[in-house]
């Protein structure tokens, strides 16, 4: 389902084409919030997520000439938009050193007690995890679309995301004891 | 009895039918604690779907709408600038293949041509600025001085050129043209630090 599709796609993609301010704002006031709502789930700052925004509908107006209409105007948008933000974690370099190491680090008891809420663990992952949660959990990307547009394996992305699942659950204190 | 790892309850909430995946679902159905855990991730993926959107602080489409439209007049401009050479190559193998009969020299021909093409791409130049600079909205410090840096460059050379014809110096001198061709190097570095807000140009 197209959630954030403008009903009058069709009519204004022609003038979207052909460079007329009305038309690009009308895709860009349709988008504006899923677009940057999923670069901030995927980059570390809000600064970051704007500039994956402006980059995003810099490259959607520019490339409006490749849309050939084959699947939805968001699909397209939003590839673009996940693509932005995988560039903008390979550009700041993320060291995986930076990732905090709950698998090795004991649970203390306040943070046994503390239970997060999902914002909170979400935003606590590691930012190649978390992309992976949302993309594949909330946006419905495949395994094999993440792993092209991460450009690593398909193994790669069911591992991230199981380690994400695992420290989620952790945070969420929704652990069982054994 | 071996429960479930959460690898292969994630593989159990995928669609299609991996090998070993139906085995997996079968345990699941049948343990109760591997049922209630994979409840659980799917609880966790329901409250991760039902998260608040985020909104941007403030409004970009000024800024993005700015820089398409910049986008826009230099790939025109350069798809222009293309065409004119173009042009000018053609007018080149012309002046090459055609016999002239008493008409200027080739070199002189070209000279001629090159000049005037130089003046036609300052003009365009010009134009170009006067459109960015219209709807410029922000310039930052060092944009700003490298810009007037370049204007006033290209006020001395004005300059130059109106003594030359003042002086009435062959306008089509070689000076003339060398003073032209800077002129052309400083507008397009100008238009680069309208358009971009570059704050360091070479041209």
């Amino acid at each position: 389902m197209d959630v954030f599709g403008l009903a009058n796609a069709d009519r204004v993609l022609p003038g979207v084409k052909a460079g007329d301010p009305a038309a690009q704002e009308a895709v860009y006031r349709a988008f504006e919030a899923p677009v940057y709502n999923l670069a901030r789930r995927i980059c570390r700052t809000p600064e970051d997520a704007e500039d994956v925004l402006q980059e995003t509908f810099l490259e959607v107006f520019r490339s409006i000439g490749s849309f050939r209409g084959d699947g939805s105007l968001w699909g397209w948008v939003r590839t673009i938009a996940a693509s932005k933000a995988f560039m903008r974690l390979r550009r700041n370099k993320y060291r995986e050193t930076e990732e905090l190491q709950d698998d090795v680090v004991p649970i203390r008891r306040e943070d046994a007690a503390l239970r997060m809420d999902l914002e909170a663990a979400l935003e606590r992952l590691h930012p190649t995890s978390r992309a992976v949660v949302w993309l594949h959990d909330v946006e419905g990307y495949t395994h094999e679309e993440i792993a092209a547009l991460m450009d690593k394996t398909v193994s790669f992305s069911k591992s991230q995301l199981a380690r994400a699942h695992v420290r989620l659950r952790r945070w969420l204190g929704e652990e069982v004891p054994a | 009895m071996t429960h479930l790892t959460i690898e292969q309850l994630l593989a159990v909430r995928e669609p299609g039918l991996e090998p070993g995946v139906q085995g997996w679902r079968d345990h699941a159905a049948a343990c109760e604690i591997c049922r209630a855990e994979l409840e659980r991730l799917d609880q966790r993926v329901a409250r991760l779907r039902a998260m608040p959107v985020l909104k941007p602080a403030r409004n970009r489409f000024g800024e993005v709408r700015a820089l398409t439209r910049r986008w826009r007049l230099r790939r025109r401009l350069t798809v222009f600038s293309l065409g004119g050479l173009a042009l000018a190559a053609t007018v080149a193998l012309a002046v090459v293949l055609v016999p002239t009969l008493g008409g200027p020299a080739p070199a002189q021909l070209t000279e001629r041509q090159e000049l005037d093409d130089i003046i036609a791409r300052s003009r365009q130049l010009e134009d170009v600025i006067q459109t960015l600079d219209s709807d410029r909205q922000v310039t930052n410090g060092r944009a700003a001085l490298v810009a007037a840096t370049l204007e006033d460059r290209v006020a001395q050379i004005d300059q130059q050129l109106q003594l030359m014809n003042l002086m009435n110096v062959q306008t089509r001198s070689p000076d003339a043209l060398r003073l032209w061709r800077e002129r052309v190097g400083l507008l397009d570095a100008l238009v680069d630090v309208h358009a971009t807000g570059a704050s360091f140009v070479r041209y």
